[in-house]
């Protein structure tokens, strides 16, 4: 056999802590850190954002995470799921997942209380290459609760906005009562270096705006696609379509970058549920690029 | 004393030698049990071992090291989140270990040190010494390791290694930890001479004479790694599955698991790892319904994409296979190794038009 054949190299960028890469605090990766819940937004009719802080000042040292990141959460009496953080990373103190109310887990988080407690294992993951695609134009396509993973990432952007081109958000939702972050996307549309779309799939009559899927938004986008990167994040459907349409809106391959969702238990690269071909998302991944994703056939669109 | 050392032990030895390390440690050897059924088991005595058996269905190296079912850790809510790590494994020596499990044993080794150590193997791993035990003959007919570089004896990798030669045992020693349980048994040992290796040597000859599975993989390589295989032969293969999970649960390389919180009488919750199997449909579906892998066909891919892709020899070190002959025995439908590479052979003849290149992936 050649040893010509080498793995595909993965770019999606490298954080700065990696949980059992650069350290574990709790002396062993599967035991998480306890956190307490500070704040309860309650987002849409089945999702909420919780608001998290650790409780021991180590702990919460140690803790930094870049945009893209996400981290296991144990509800304890149920298990743990993956959940991308959602919150503005600047802020240190602590941070904000956005959970929809579907499974065991999710249910069981539902019915927490601010002040009671969760166990965090993170940050797991590469991040949005924020950093590479300064100087660019950035668009944002994301449908339903995708809007979380790429939140971090909008305010970021926000925060130095002098660094980066044009900056457009496409963002859809089923219904008006599914969108999230609502007192954020009111803000983001005032402002007038940042233009907002939105669209739903399914209107009522208090809904004006848009009506259609969301890359029916992308004829309204101006853009040099030449000097662009897209960030994506939503259902499977719609990564596939979104991603389809931005190459034939001459975007290249590796300018399109998507964040993939799988079934996870271990978070560190062993339990092999989030396995996409030879590649492990918890510890690989979840940030490619469209380039990157056809490297694999298992996601090949 | 050094690594690399080949001595003999007598067998009216084997007793004293074996009594003399219980007193470090615990001894996981062959046993009788259940109706004459030869299993590794935890044995009071040495005199309890078997040394004549045949193979056991149940792999031993990943049943002690990664047990079929784990507890990580217990924790209990209150005014405070009070966990419990789970407490130290004690020392054990499995002995009689077969070469196909040793080599899938260092596979694992591998596999849950890099990148990323996971804490409750690597104390299980730190704690075991493997005396493996050379198949003079095939045991099974379902055995191909001589296929797959694991088998019927060992180069290295072994901490140490026996050959029955008949009143005696030829003692390889392989390993720093193998020559930390021998050195204190020295009185035991003696030198080798050299018709013991002559006689090695011709036991090696007639084991490898007499395999007859043959597995083929690297054929299988080619096609898999470069995503040849048509879908449809994929569904066909998988059209048969029962979903029973006996290839994956015993085959001694495969390492997926799930975690679970299992709650105790007490008020408290235990978290647990547990085998799983990527031929269940619930391994990849997510919390939203969707499936990455909806069908049988996609998830017997996926099996054989792990054991015999050149991405993941390139990450382990080797293909997943050593050999053992496990899933040979335990599918009903035939969807083992050698078959499968059979099928997969034969399929490419029927579905591929001869214009295509199996090679052009190297390019």
């Amino acid at each position: 056999m050649s040893t010509e054949v080498q793995a595909p190299t993965l770019t999606g960028a490298k954080p700065r802590n990696m949980w059992g890469v650069t350290g574990v605090p709790t002396g062993n990766l599967y035991v998480p850190m306890p956190a307490v819940i500070e704040k309860i937004i309650v987002e849409t009719p089945d999702t909420k954002t919780f608001r998290l802080r650790l409780e021991d000042p180590k702990h919460a040292e140690w803790f930094t995470w870049e945009p893209g990141q996400f981290v296991e959460v144990s509800v304890f009496g149920a298990g743990e799921a993956p959940i991308g953080f959602a919150s503005s990373p600047l802020e240190r103190s602590w941070f904000e997942l956005t959970v929809v109310n579907r499974g065991k887990v999710t249910g069981l988080m539902h019915e927490l209380k601010e002040g009671d407690r969760v166990g965090i294992r993170g940050p797991l993951g590469n991040c949005w290459p924020l950093e590479d695609i300064k100087g660019k134009d950035i668009l944002i396509i994301s449908g339903g609760c995708g809007l979380a993973p790429l939140r971090p990432a909008i305010l970021y952007i926000l925060a130095n906005r002098e660094d980066y081109g044009e900056f457009w958000l496409l963002y859809g939702a089923r219904t008006p009562a599914d969108i999230n972050y609502k007192y954020d996307l009111v803000e983001w549309e005032k402002r007038n270096d940042f233009h907002v779309l939105q669209t739903v799939d399914v209107g009522d009559e208090s809904w004006t705006g848009n009506v259609g899927v969301v890359t029916t938004l992308l004829d309204q986008v101006k853009l040099d696609a030449a000097n662009a990167v897209a960030l994506t994040c939503g259902p499977p459907i719609m990564i596939k379509f979104a991603t389809l349409a931005l190459v034939k809106m001459g975007f290249s391959e590796d300018r399109v970058v998507t964040s993939l969702e799988r079934y996870m238990k271990c978070g560190v690269g062993k339990c092999g549920h989030c396995c996409v071909n030879h590649v492990y998302l918890c510890t690989e991944g979840p940030v490619f690029t469209y380039a990157q994703l056809q490297e694999f056939p298992e996601t090949r669109a | 004393m050094n690594v690399g050392d080949k001595l003999i032990l007598k067998k009216n030895n084997v007793s004293d030698f074996f009594y003399s390390l219980q007193e470090q440690m615990q001894l996981i050897a062959p046993k009788q049990r259940f109706a004459g059924d030869v299993v590794f088991d935890l044995v009071n005595s040495p005199d309890e071992i078997v040394w004549e058996y045949g193979h056991d269905i149940y792999p031993p190296g990943k049943r002690y090291l990664f047990p079929h079912y784990e507890d990580m850790f217990s924790y209990r809510q209150g005014e405070q989140i009070a966990i419990d790590v789970a407490a130290d494994v004690p020392r054990q020596a499995i002995v009689g270990i077969r070469s196909c499990d040793v080599t899938a044993v260092r596979f694992q080794e591998r596999f849950f040190s890099s990148p990323i150590v996971d804490p409750f193997y690597k104390t299980r791993s730190d704690n075991t010494v493997l005396f493996s035990l050379v198949c003079n003959e095939p045991p099974k007919k379902d055995c191909f390791c001589i296929c797959c570089d694991a088998g019927p004896y060992l180069e290295s990798g072994f901490d140490v290694q026996l050959t029955d030669l008949g009143d005696r045992f030829l003692y390889e020693i392989g390993s720093e930890k193998g020559l930390d349980v021998s050195e204190p048994r020295e009185k035991y040992l003696e030198a080798s001479t050299e018709q013991d290796i002559a006689e090695r040597k011709r036991i090696e000859l007639h084991a490898d004479s007499l395999f007859q599975t043959a597995s083929y993989i690297a054929k299988a390589i080619i096609y898999i790694t470069s995503d040849e295989v048509p879908d449809e032969v994929w569904e066909e293969l998988g059209s048969t599955c029962f979903r029973c999970a006996a290839c994956t649960n015993l085959c001694p390389i495969c390492t997926c698991y799930t975690v679970d919180d299992r709650p105790e009488p007490d008020g408290s919750f235990t978290r647990c790892r547990s085998w799983d199997s990527c031929q269940y449909a619930g391994f990849t579906r997510e919390a939203s319904g969707h499936n990455p892998r909806p069908t049988f066909g996609s998830r017997v891919k996926r099996r054989f994409y792990h054991k015999a892709s050149f991405q993941y020899i390139m990450r382990d070190g080797r293909h997943g296979c050593v050999g053992c002959g496990r899933c040979v025995s335990s599918c009903l439908t035939k969807l083992d190794l050698p078959s499968v590479v059979k099928r997969i052979r034969r399929a490419m003849h029927d579905y591929i038009e001869p214009i295509s290149k199996p090679t052009a992936f190297l390019e």
